[in-house]
């Protein structure tokens, strides 16, 4: 059974162009010209219950404005979406209580507030009798390891505990779909795999449905089943994680600053993408050879510095494009 | 529907109660705000002696009706700032994308963005409103009509800033038509109507509801008219009808955040 | 002396970008004066009556001169600037900086308020025009002398709040003060002339900067004299030195109190 169901969204922002100057500003306020940014081109999809499904893209590709079209932010120009039977459009209420909603850039926590009666504060907005919130709260408390801070105001909080509390204030009325709207930007690498664990045991525990929006493949790769990627506007992929692991991520990017220059010319798997004495910089096919098996090709004691990263979404994109076209 | 209702106001009043908790965090600044709001509004009564000493009718009024249309004037402002402070900000609430955290809740948008905050000096504003009840001796029944139109001229004045505000999903600059509309509301009703003539007075009584707010009352409260009075209750549901179609219609426009991103 | 042009200059020009903000906020401005106009029109059974000595067009010439005085002036903002900079410790950067902070503040107010006090005189001028049906008689030394005097007024206007925010070194909050400040002129300095004052307050007032910065170039607009006018922008002068004096003393004792602190 499909819970989100997409038809053909369609938005379209008109921006008002402003020229130099004094005279553009008073030309602009008799006469405005207006550019039409068009944020989200003819998308559809659909997501089955208790799937998590990651909207990837890179910054301005529609993540954002596709997202809040569906929690009921965005009136859409054109198209049918259908969320648990709601359109968005017209049943936003009802719709409210059966989603959670957490964006990563805007805090919904009071922050004089102790995340406790922040919880408080929300069973009462999804009109949640008292007793079942406190026992709710009770139970998120240890799946969100949140023991050591509930009753601290949330202005002394972490950034990452922060997250934590805002993604359990979105779960207090049992939602059916979670919408996470880049739950993981700005935190640290560790916060990260932390929040992404937590979301993974979530998604478990309750079969909740988890959307989310990325710009980081990372945090799809390990919370995801399937990927959904945009690009100005367009769906570009619908595919599985597996698929679009082993289309493009298999490869991975060293890069090195070495003691003693190194000649991995010719080497099978290995491709050289800079090579200026004593730094490198080598795009490994993990498909031939294993990461491991590529340092210990540079001799891991002459690494003064490395580092190891995904391919930048942005490549993976243009590599689609260029696919479609072959 | 009662529920519905009941679950509404209970969450509104929470709203407020968080608000005005996050105010109480500095004492020392809740208090001064509040006692240099009374004062204040208390200097501008030198101005009214001083005219007074010229002549002792102003407009029709005596000195302690004067003394009463500030104390309304006082204490609308007051109700209105405090419980719905966000209502005078709301143009940029929507320029900014705020209204986001508010759209995901199964509660009334326009009910939760002008609650979510509270001007603490405002109080001050309403205290200095009982204040002249007392230097204008009112009865029992005249105080809590006073109470009583302290609350409808607080939700009108409450419902011409969303007005005006939610012209932003319009207009840019929306925050400045805004910041003046209201700054002008507060300069007709701290004068007595009298004094205002022709097209002026019918605009009092129309698109600027100043007189619904503030004049009709102070005739009400010196002698009192049962259909007058009706009127004005009349008036203030269908000004509120207004603003939340007016908003409404406006949300429909709402671009979020979207617009500043693509500026970029 | 060239510096501090520059800086008049540099202000000037980038708020000739907020000159829409200007407009708006010349509407509010626009709609005191109509209330006042109603007001004395009210007031006066017979526009040639005298009250205090005023017709009722002097009265209403008289608040709109000293309301375009007061409200182009931006004085909140400029005290709020300047407590800033002091408690931040903004301040520190300008002590190490070839100029004074004083001609800083004054240049750089008074080059950010000009466009706005320029436009209000004109279309304050336009309104009166059409409240009252005419200008007063007054010839082009006396209009050159009045505007010499209004451009006295707004600069001793600047070094008064200047006094206050300067507070902000030995005291916690200077706002208060400031807005006492601004009630008193408000209250006592715009809306009425010093005429209209119980005659045992009189003389306070007229030694008070009211007289300065309100009373005095109202006054010559309204009821031009040449003898008068001299007195007028005589006692300005005085003002000015005195007010400049303090902030000097204010400034050196402030700075010397911030390098013991250590910033």
């Amino acid at each position: 059974m499909s819970v989100i169901e997409v038809k053909n969204l369609c938005k379209t922002f008109k921006v008002k162009k402003k020229e130099k100057g004094l005279k553009g500003s008073l030309k602009s306020l008799w006469k405005p010209k207006y550019k039409k940014i068009e944020a989200v081109q003819d998308i559809s999809f659909s997501v089955e219950k208790g799937e998590m499904i990651a909207f990837i893209g890179p910054n301005g590709a529609g993540k954002s404005t596709t997202i809040k079209m569906l929690t009921g932010i965005l009136y859409p120009d054109s198209g049918d979406i259908s969320i648990l039977g709601f359109d968005p459009k017209k049943e936003r209420k009802n719709l409210a209580y059966e989603i959670g909603t957490v964006f990563g850039q805007k805090e919904q926590l009071w922050t004089h507030l102790t995340p406790y009666d922040n919880f408080k504060f929300f069973g009462a907005i999804y009109d949640i009798p008292e007793q079942a919130v406190e026992k709710k709260i009770e139970e998120l408390k240890g799946l969100f390891e949140l023991e050591d801070f509930i009753n601290t105001p949330v202005r002394n909080l972490s950034l990452g505990q922060r997250i934590r509390c805002e993604i359990v204030a979105s779960l207090i009325h049992n939602p059916k779909i979670l919408f996470l709207d880049e739950p993981t930007i700005g935190l640290d690498p560790v916060v990260k795999e932390n929040i992404r664990s937590l979301i993974k045991r979530m998604n478990k525990e309750y079969k909740t449905t988890v959307f989310l929006t990325s710009h980081d493949v990372g945090d799809i790769e390990k919370l995801c089943k399937r990927v959904v990627i945009v690009n100005h506007g367009k769906l570009v992929l619908d595919d599985s994680m597996e698929n679009l692991k082993y289309h493009y991520l298999n490869k991975k990017i060293v890069e090195a600053k070495m003691k003693e220059k190194v000649n991995l010319e010719g080497e099978d798997g290995i491709s050289i993408l800079k090579d200026k004495g004593y730094n490198l910089k080598i795009e490994v096919d993990t498909k031939k050879k294993s990461v491991a098996d590529a340092l210990k090709l540079l001799n891991p004691d002459n690494i003064v510095d490395i580092n190891i990263s995904n391919i930048p979404l942005e490549d993976i994109i243009s590599d689609i494009y260029q696919g479609e076209e072959k | 529907m009662l529920t519905v209702v009941k679950n509404q106001v209970k969450v509104t009043l929470l709203n407020i109660k968080y608000a005005l908790m996050r105010e109480m965090l500095n004492k020392t600044t809740f208090i001064t705000n509040i006692v240099f709001m009374i004062l204040n509004n208390a200097c501008f009564i030198v101005q009214w002696i001083i005219l007074y000493s010229i002549k002792d009718n102003v407009g029709g009024y005596t000195f302690k009706e004067v003394m009463l249309l500030w104390g309304i004037a006082a204490g609308t402002y007051g109700v209105s700032h405090f419980f719905f402070e966000k209502a005078y900000t709301l143009a940029d609430t929507i320029t900014e994308g705020k209204l986001d955290v508010f759209l995901v809740q199964p509660k009334n948008v326009l009910l939760s963005a002008i609650t979510s905050d509270v001007k603490t000096s405002a109080l001050g504003d309403i205290l200095y409103g009982f204040f002249m009840c007392f230097i204008a001796t009112l009865t029992g029944i005249q105080f809590f009509l006073f109470f009583f139109f302290c609350i409808t001229g607080g939700i009108i004045l409450t419902s011409f800033a969303v007005i005006l505000g939610s012209l932003s999903f319009w207009i840019q600059k929306a925050d400045m038509i805004a910041d003046t509309g209201n700054g002008l509301m507060t300069n007709f009703a701290t004068y007595p109507d009298g004094i205002f003539k022709g097209v002026v007075k019918v605009l009092l009584f129309t698109i600027v509801p100043v007189g619904f707010i503030n004049y009709i009352p102070i005739k009400i409260l010196v002698s009192f008219q049962l259909d007058v009075f009706l009127l004005i209750i009349v008036i203030m549901f269908f000004v509120v009808f207004l603003a939340f179609f007016i908003f409404n219609r406006g949300l429909k426009r709402y671009s979020s955040s979207n617009l500043m991103n693509a500026r970029i | 002396m060239k510096k501090y042009v520059f800086i008049f200059k540099s202000e000037f020009m980038s708020s000739l970008q907020y000159i829409l903000n200007v407009i708006f906020g010349f509407i509010g401005y626009a709609v005191i004066l109509f209330v006042f106009f109603q007001l004395w029109e009210y007031l006066y059974s017979d526009p040639n009556e005298l009250i205090n000595g005023y017709t009722m067009s002097e009265m209403v010439w008289y608040v709109i001169i000293t309301e375009i005085l007061w409200s182009s002036l931006g004085g909140r903002k400029l005290c709020t600037k300047i407590c800033n900079d002091i408690k931040s410790g903004n301040i520190a950067y300008n002590i190490c900086k070839p100029y004074s902070y004083i001609g800083y503040v004054v240049s750089s107010h008074l080059g950010s308020i000009a466009v706005k006090t320029a436009i209000y005189f004109l279309l304050g001028m336009i309104m009166g025009f059409f409240f009252l049906g005419g200008f007063p008689k007054l010839s082009l030394i006396s209009i050159l002398l009045i505007a010499f005097s209004s451009i006295l007024s707004l600069g001793i206007s600047t070094l008064l709040i200047l006094i206050i925010g300067l507070f902000s070194f030995f005291i916690e909050d200077a706002q208060p003060f400031y807005w006492l400040y601004s009630k008193f002129i408000l209250i006592v300095g715009t809306l009425f002339p010093i005429e209209f004052f119980p005659k045992i307050v009189r003389p306070i007032l007229n030694y008070s900067p009211i007289f300065a910065i309100c009373y005095g170039p109202a006054k010559l607009f309204v009821h031009f004299d040449m003898l008068y006018a001299l007195q007028v922008i005589g006692i300005q002068f005085i003002y000015l030195v005195v007010v400049y004096f303090i902030c000097t003393l204010l400034y050196k004792k402030g700075v010397k109190k911030l390098n013991v602190n250590g910033g």
